[in-house]
């Protein structure tokens, strides 16, 4: 997509009323272009509209069902295998850098974690990682020195419409999402996000609901620590 | 949780009941909404925003997600403005946000032509594409593209206007 077409379609961007790929595709093209500084104001306007819709009162019952709600998860004992999980190894993993290959094996990561090996590019500042998940998935980070990340990964499985790969950058204490790479109908997935990799120390890949997470919500199907910078 | 729903329950079901329009669907997704903000409650970044403007555009997505269920539509695009916040206008976002109180926020909204209106209410309310507000409302898709983009400028400047210097700075 180029210049012309994103401002003819800023507005319906900023508001979310494109389909998933335009969005996708003007996302992409936003963090990589500086020539449409009134998209960050249109979407913060759009965002605004939140705050427009009246107050209204819910029924009684809604704080109570919901209190109670709170209180049933809370009595839960403190399960697992899951986000909070690989979350945590992962971290640990981010904290002890000099013993990746040594952790991976002992935590018996869902996905194999990380094969990473550093290829540099000749000349300039830009950086190579490339890394293994589960089965035929196979992924490459170029690290370009301007804090773009583009992500090339290929040997996912496609997913069904409801559903998306969503990219996370994890940094000392919390995941952030980085975007989201769709369903990679041809098992191929392209990202390219703008992050500051300095202060993130590991990236993941993990399935969400069509439309993306907060915070992931299922084991990752990727994930790869970023070498020392 | 109790205090936070105290505060800012009737607003978030205000928000999910203009979005759905019945009181039962909206009750489930401010339920889920504050269940998720407990969940994740260790990953909310306090220093990026006011915790209201986290839980509406929580809800926001909620509902407009259970509206796109309802009608049988995938529901894909609703992040939208999530990653608005998070990769494309994050400072702006939240420094709105946190500026613009409802009541300008209102007007601003007020003061846009009635058409502009209209399609920025479909989108943003109802959750349709700016194909789906032509075909809805007639008119040519440029049309709505047009619309939708000159009444988020009216209100962007109408905001400035109220903001002051502030935004200006930003």
């Amino acid at each position: 997509m180029n210049c012309e077409e994103v401002e003819e379609l800023i507005g319906a961007y900023a508001l979310g009323a494109l389909p998933a790929e335009a969005l996708s595709e003007i996302g992409e093209h936003l963090v990589t272009c500086e020539k449409h500084p009134e998209a960050a104001d249109l979407g913060a306007v759009a965002s605004s509209l939140a705050f427009a819709a009246p107050d209204a009162e819910p029924s009684p019952t809604l704080k109570t069902r919901l209190m109670k709600a709170i209180e049933a998860e809370a009595a839960r004992p403190p399960a697992a295998p899951g986000r909070a999980g690989w979350l945590g190894r992962l971290r640990g993993m981010v904290r002890q850098p000099a013993l990746p290959y040594a952790l991976a094996g002992a935590l018996a990561i869902a996905v194999a974690a990380l094969i990473a090996t550093n290829l540099p590019d000749s000349g300039d500042e830009r950086e190579f990682v490339t890394f293994a998940g589960a089965g035929d998935i196979r992924g490459r980070l170029d690290l370009r020195g301007d804090d773009i990340v583009v992500m090339e990964i290929s040997g996912l499985d496609p997913l069904d419409e409801d559903q998306t790969y969503q990219l996370w950058g994890i940094g000392a204490d919390e995941a952030e999402s980085l975007g989201l790479l769709g369903t990679a109908p041809e098992g191929k997935a392209l990202g390219a996000v703008r992050a500051d990799s300095s202060e993130i120390d590991a990236l993941a890949v993990s399935i969400e609901p069509a439309g993306g997470s907060v915070a992931p919500t299922s084991e990752p199907v990727l994930q790869a620590l970023l070498p020392d910078r | 949780m109790e205090v936070l729903y105290d505060r800012l329950g009737r607003q978030a079901f205000g928000l999910a009941y203009r979005i759905l329009g019945d009181g039962p669907s909206a009750e489930d997704v401010v339920q889920e909404a504050f269940l998720t903000l407990w969940r994740q409650a260790e990953r909310v970044d306090s220093t990026r925003g006011k915790l209201s403007s986290f839980v509406l555009t929580l809800v926001h997505h909620k509902a407009i997600d259970a509206l796109r269920a309802k009608r049988g539509q995938l529901a894909r695009q609703i992040s939208s403005e999530l990653e608005q916040i998070e990769r494309v206008g994050a400072d702006v976002s939240e420094r709105v946000l946190q500026s613009a109180s409802r009541d300008e926020v209102r007007a601003a909204l007020a003061a846009v032509p009635d058409d502009q209106r209209r399609t920025i209410e479909m989108a943003y309310y109802a959750g349709l594409t700016h194909v789906q507000i032509a075909e809805a409302l007639e008119l040519p898709l440029g049309t709505v593209k047009s619309r939708l983009r000159l009444g988020l400028e009216k209100m962007r400047a109408a905001l400035k206007t109220g903001f002051g210097d502030e935004l200006r700075r930003s």
